[in-house]
């Protein structure tokens, strides 16, 4: 059996593990939405004091200071003493969080680039901070969050790959799985592994792209 | 006595660091009076115009609107009752401007989509902008925003107009479209409170002006009162700079 044939019969398996993949990321980046999101608000915009501060700065440090297989090893070994957790799990938590971490500092760089003007004219009509960072921080700290989210999104989807070294069945591993059985051809497998992801980003890119574009202001160059 | 009175400013101060910038100021607004204030850069006169909304709050004193006091409990409502036009306009910069006027009266009022249009329709018209309804602020020129934006704060039927220098952003060509909308608006009975440059405005709009210096009010006035033999004598110093400057 040559490679050609073998990548035929296999390539259900591979795509079964890009499967997992876009699984894996989408929870992640959804989870690192949520909590980057809340995070940049409370900096922002919530209770000065240092003991809700602090702490946020620091997560914030921790998750972008640490190596991500680092990450998925805490998360896996490290927490399976503590409580039943698959390897799918632990990595859903541990990049989800590091891209919490991440998304919080570009939505902060984001609303802080709205004009400080925006938010006093919306409380000066009487709209409560909720509402204002709601109806006219939000879409406009939108427009400026796109570009560098597209790049954290990226990154998530080559990052989604690290989660072989835990055992999750993603794209990498079953292509792992194919040469360990095959016993050669490395460099086609993953070379049709690398076009998978390939295309996965650039699709994700073109739809981002596609987005900043429709929400584009008339009159605004940028 | 404070029950007369539409605004009622008592004794605020406010300072920054060591820097006082308000040493008690103590005004009272009766419905349909129109007060402008005047006075060098660094007077206090944006700083109290700020505190009357407490989008800076004051350190001490007290603020009643309509006979209630102003505080942090209440804030978000009594803002609502209070208009407020920006030097900078500040129009909400993702929004036309149809909805720019819209917005509030649907967001913070509850007016249903209806009748915040109707209204904004109204208020466009009353500024002289109906046909911009669909431009976008970057499209308008600087004397568009600011009848828009004023168009913005009258939308919500507010029951004082707070003008923080309205036209002090503005080439000198766009000025007098915006002093024009104030004339009218000064004359058709609504109560505000503007702090400008404009000596013509405040000639003949004002029912009162105030002059302010070091964070005092220094003195106070009918138009025809300050201009031609005001008391004090920085009051005059000022006002003959100012005319010399036209």
């Amino acid at each position: 059996m040559d490679i050609y044939d073998v990548l035929l019969r296999d390539f259900p398996f591979l795509l079964k593990g890009l499967g997992v993949a876009l699984v894996l990321l989408a929870l992640l980046l959804v989870m690192g939405f949520i909590l980057g999101l809340a995070i940049c608000l409370i900096q922002l915009y919530g209770p000065r004091s240092r003991f809700i501060q602090w702490p946020l700065i620091a997560y914030e440090r921790v998750f972008r200071g640490i190596p991500i297989i680092i990450m998925l090893f805490i998360f896996y070994y490290g927490m399976s003493g503590l409580l039943d957790i698959t390897s799918f799990g632990a990595a859903v938590l541990a990049l989800g969080f590091r891209s919490s971490a991440y998304q919080s500092q570009i939505f902060r760089s984001a609303f802080q680039s709205v004009p400080a003007g925006q938010m006093m004219a919306a409380r000066a009509m009487g709209m409560s901070k909720l509402k204002a960072i709601r109806h006219i921080l939000f879409p406009q700290a939108a427009r400026h969050a796109i570009g560098p989210w597209t790049n954290e999104f990226s990154s998530e989807i080559k990052e989604t790959s690290l989660a072989y070294v835990i055992g999750v069945v993603e794209l990498t591993r079953q292509a792992h799985y194919i040469i360990t059985s095959t016993q050669g051809n490395v460099l086609t497998v993953f070379a049709v592994v690398a076009l998978l992801y390939f295309i996965v980003n650039r699709a994700g890119n073109s739809a981002l792209y596609a987005f900043e574009r429709k929400l584009a202001v008339p009159g605004f160059e940028k | 006595m404070s029950e007369s009175l539409i605004l009622d400013v008592r004794n605020v101060t406010k300072r920054y660091d060591s820097l006082e910038v308000l040493k008690g100021i103590t005004l009272g607004l009766k419905k349909g009076e129109t007060k402008v204030v005047i006075g060098p850069s660094g007077s206090g006169k944006s700083t109290l115009l700020r505190c009357i909304n407490h989008l800076t709050t004051p350190d001490s004193g007290e603020i009643y609107l309509d006979g209630e006091e102003i505080r942090d409990a209440n804030i978000n409502a009594m803002r609502a009752r209070m208009g407020f036009v920006f030097q900078d306009f500040n129009l909400f910069s993702h929004l036309n401007v149809l909805d720019n006027v819209r917005i509030c009266q649907m967001k913070v009022k509850g007016a249903d989509k209806k009748a915040a249009t109707h209204r904004t329709e109204q208020e466009l018209a009353r500024v002289g902008l109906e046909e911009k309804a669909g431009a976008y602020p970057a499209e308008l020129s600087g004397g568009q925003q600011q009848r828009v934006s004023i168009a913005r704060a009258l939308a919500m039927d507010p029951v004082v107009l707070l003008f923080d220098e309205p036209t002090s952003a503005l080439d000198p060509e766009l000025t007098g479209e915006v002093v024009r909308v104030m004339q009218q608006l000064a004359a058709d009975g609504m109560t505000m409170v503007v702090v400008t440059h404009e000596m013509s405005f405040a000639r003949q709009a004002a029912d009162e002006i105030i002059f302010m210096e070091n964070g005092h009010i220094v003195e106070q006035g009918s138009p025809d009162a300050m201009f031609t033999s005001a008391n004090n004598e920085r009051t005059r110093a000022f006002l003959n700079v100012i005319a010399d400057h036209g």
